[in-house]
């Protein structure tokens, strides 16, 4: 064993450089890290609070837009979301209660992505070939013309 | 030139994540399994025609080692997190292993480099003075025995070491292949021969680049080369060569006979997207042409003159370089070119030049262990000092008559 | 500004049997507003989990959101969408989704006798426009896709740092502060769910909205989808029209064979879709 002095050093070395490795992993270690798995339950909650809802859902609009509301549930557009048009509701009605006119599309590139004619769509959905069934030319606010986005007529 | 999608790739499925970075990882950590193979077989195994090159594989692999976490770190998106790994390991997963592998082979190893150049640095130690003095008595760990009973101590605990070190070097590089042949969502990856390619063409990698190293090296001290010890190495290069291009072969084939669902795919790819790195690289230039070059010289040993062993034996080796990186590049990059949909393909990868993950970055990372290696060199020694002695330039028909002896 | 209300909110209270939207005004929005904010200031200012939790229900500690009440599930009925890519917008607008990435997108299936062609221009997020094929069509669908959720999920099997998780309702998530950007989970889902931001550098996907639904809200798609072909649902509630669906319709997922188990079932799927 006189001989293998060095063994047992180097030996020493290995272990005081494990020990300090694990000493400092106890410390960088997260404190909810396997609560309820192999994962930090903290985030958990950061998820659940990430951001606040920006969509409200229709309903919502119906507090201030009451006419717009009766009319649409009405209509044949009663399941497409206002926020579908325009926008969501807290880009419109802010945190701190502040109000933006929210963005409308009123050309027919709008319409023309839910009712224009194309390969997918139900056959039973209501579609048209747009150059076909608007009598000028289609451009600009084509649709407005003749439908009303919030009771556009069967 | 920008990429372009044929047929249908899911949307997000257009990017190439894993990098060039992620194509070094597997390359360098190749070297360090097949360098250390080559140490094993004569630390281990005892096969002395080995002796010659036994420091300078030990050498290169702990060279290549100390390289190998640098691509990893380059790709993260978090490179400052990456110590997550070691913090919050989750098994589950084959990255996960990555920290005690590495750390456990890199302690085996340098523990391993210890032993064998212990004596080298105590004569330092005892040679020099100042601060030289100093670092060489750290290094000894204060302990200066070099009687005969101390160095039997350190040739078992080699072997031992050489022992533990072995399976663990090999997983090391197997890891790698379990990384890319466990993912079920890539056709081109998912299969269980993938850690074993993995494996037998790091052993090829390896032990080309000692074949070419000891040239060079060789050159370098204006020495010839061992004769046993070239052949030696073109034998086993060849050895795992036939291994892992029947291997490769064997994946393909089975694929194509199978014929499920994601072959046609797959065989687009690599008739189209991966002509050149696949069929040409690493099938015919790095893995046809090397398999002739070896069986010339393994086969035709005893005929051969020293100068032709040695020239094809480099090339081949050179070859072998190649066809190992063009492997890991088909795999990595190949596997992404392809999306999940099996409908789509991106027309190619071109890896940034400059950049964290760029071309340059991947010439330093490989060029930076050969750096090592001076330095190793110079501080340590890599020859054996007696071996350097001795083998000052003899006569030039005796080094010749003594090669052909030998390899009769 | 309006003062927090002592009225327990129509936002937690469980969903009713018939999809109809609950009775919300513009003082119980503000409302709201003020308690998930004073939740997350509780949060931050070092309060426990609990406290927070309890903050943002706006009841006493012990009666805040409980995981455990709960087992998300998702149903898409393929026969229903029109592919105007809604979702995708409404997605990218409630989740600040980079550009050129997507949580949910739309495919669109054209199908003949012998060829198949498929297409998802920027992930269906203008809608969709008339498409040229080089054979004659027989049937054509849409296919809305995100994140399964998947209940044996690869994504979260190679995460080399516990990054990437299922919560007990069922969500996958991804933790963003311990995510190293490594890229394994985006290679392992066999579905393209996942990316990484170029704005954080970590994994993100689809979260079924986990910020609105454990408030009582419908993820940001369902919320907007004018067809119905999206849906939202609670396993654990008997009555639950998803639950039904599962139970009784006959339901697909994508990649059965790969044995993820998804948690997005499809209705009146086709074989040429993956």
């Amino acid at each position: 064993m006189e001989h293998a002095r060095h063994v047992f050093r180097v030996a020493l070395v290995l272990g005081a450089v494990v020990a300090a490795v694990m000493v400092t992993r106890g410390f960088l270690v997260p404190k909810s890290y396997g609560m309820y798995g192999p994962y930090r339950y903290d985030n958990v909650v950061e998820q659940m609070n990430v951001r606040l809802p920006l969509h409200r859902g229709a309903a919502a609009c119906g507090e201030c837009h009451d006419d717009q509301a009766k009319k649409r549930a009405a209509g044949g557009h009663k399941n497409v979301s206002c926020e579908i048009c325009h926008g969501p509701l807290g880009l419109h009605v802010k945190d701190d209660g502040s109000v933006e006119a929210p963005p409308v599309d009123r050309s027919y590139l709008l319409c023309a992505r839910c009712h224009r004619k194309i390969d997918g769509r139900p056959a039973r959905f209501p579609q048209v070939v747009l150059e076909q069934h608007v009598s000028g030319p289609l451009e600009g606010h084509a649709c407005l013309g003749c439908h009303d986005p919030h009771s556009p007529k069967p | 030139m920008t990429p372009e999608i044929s047929g249908f790739s899911f949307p997000n499925d257009v990017h190439v994540w894993w990098s060039l970075m992620i194509v070094m990882y597997p390359y360098i950590t190749g070297f360090v399994a097949g360098a250390f193979i080559v140490t094993s077989l004569y630390h281990l195994f005892g096969r002395t025609e080995f002796k010659p090159v036994a420091r300078l594989a030990m050498a290169t692999s702990f060279a290549f080692l100390l390289v190998a976490s640098l691509p990893l770190q380059l790709h993260l998106g978090h490179p400052e997190r990456g110590i997550n790994v070691m913090i919050t390991p989750h098994f589950t997963s084959a990255m996960a292993g990555f920290g005690i592998l590495y750390s456990g082979y890199l302690a085996i190893l340098v523990l391993e480099v210890w032993f064998v150049w212990r004596h080298e640095i105590i004569l330092r130690a005892r040679r020099t003075r100042g601060v030289k003095r100093a670092f060489y008595a750290t290094l000894a760990l204060g302990t200066y025995d070099t009687g005969p009973r101390a160095l039997e101590v350190d040739h078992r605990a080699i072997t031992l070491l050489a022992g533990i070190g072995l399976p663990g070097a090999c997983m090391l590089h197997g890891y790698v292949g379990f990384i890319f042949g466990a993912i079920k969502a890539n056709p081109w990856w998912s299969t269980p021969l993938m850690p074993v390619i993995f494996l037998m063409s790091a052993a090829v990698s390896g032990i080309a680049l000692l074949m070419v190293l000891y040239q060079v090296v060789s050159k370098l001290r204006a020495r010839a080369p061992d004769q046993p010890c070239v052949s030696a190495l073109a034998r086993w290069l060849w050895f795992f060569l036939i291994l892992t291009i029947t291997l490769e072969l064997l994946e393909i084939i089975v694929m194509a006979y199978e014929r499920s669902e994601s072959w046609l795919i797959i065989s687009e790819l690599l008739t189209t997207r991966l002509q050149f790195s696949y069929v040409t690289m690493q099938m015919i230039v790095g893995g046809l042409i090397p398999l002739i070059l070896l069986a010339v010289v393994v086969l035709m040993n005893r005929y051969l003159h020293e100068r032709v062993r040695n020239t094809l034996s480099t090339v081949a080796a050179f070859l072998c370089l190649l066809q190992v990186f063009s492997m890991r590049w088909n795999i990595v990059v190949g596997g992404q070119l392809m999306s999940k949909s099996l409908r789509g393909l991106r027309s190619h990868y071109d890896p940034e030049v400059f950049g964290r993950e760029g071309i340059l970055m991947a010439i330093t990372l490989f060029a930076a262990p050969f750096v090592i290696l001076w330095v190793f060199d110079r501080v340590l020694g890599i020859e054996e000092p007696e071996a350097a002695a001795a083998a000052a330039p003899p006569a030039r028909g005796e080094a010749t008559e003594e090669g052909s002896i030998h390899a009769a | 500004m309006a003062p927090t209300s002592t009225t327990s909110l129509p936002v937690l209270q469980p969903e009713p049997a018939t999809p109809t939207p609950p009775e919300y005004g513009r003082r119980q929005f503000l409302a709201d507003v003020m308690r998930l904010s004073g939740g997350a200031l509780v949060f931050i200012a070092g309060g426990t989990v609990a406290d927070a939790l309890a903050a943002v229900a706006g009841k006493p500690r012990g009666e805040a959101y409980s995981w455990d009440e709960h087992l998300y599930a998702y149903l898409i009925d393929t026969s229903k969408c029109i592919g105007c890519g809604s979702c995708v917008r409404a997605c990218a607008a409630e989740n600040k989704v980079p550009d050129g990435f997507y949580r949910t997108w739309i495919e669109r299936y054209v199908i003949g006798m012998e060829q198949t062609h498929v297409d998802s221009p920027n992930g269906g997020k203008d809608g969709f426009g008339p498409v040229q094929v080089g054979f004659t069509a027989t049937k054509s669908f849409f296919v809305p896709k995100m994140c399964n959720h998947c209940r044996a999920t690869p994504c979260v099997q190679v995460c080399p740092v516990g990054a990437s998780y299922r919560t007990k309702d069922g969500v996958v998530m991804v933790d963003t502060e311990r995510c190293i950007g490594c890229a394994y989970c985006v290679q392992a889902c066999p579905f393209g769910s996942r990316f990484i931001s170029p704005v954080t550098h970590t994994a993100e996907k689809c979260t079924w909205c986990y910020h609105r639904v454990t408030k009582g809200l419908k993820p940001a798609c369902v919320e907007v989808c004018p067809t119905g072909t999206r849906q939202f649902g609670d396993l654990k509630r008997e009555d639950d029209p998803v639950r039904l669906a599962i139970a009784r319709d006959r339901v697909e997922v994508l990649q059965g064979h790969l044995l993820t188990e998804p948690q997005c079932y499809y209705l009146h799927l086709d074989k040429e879709v993956r």
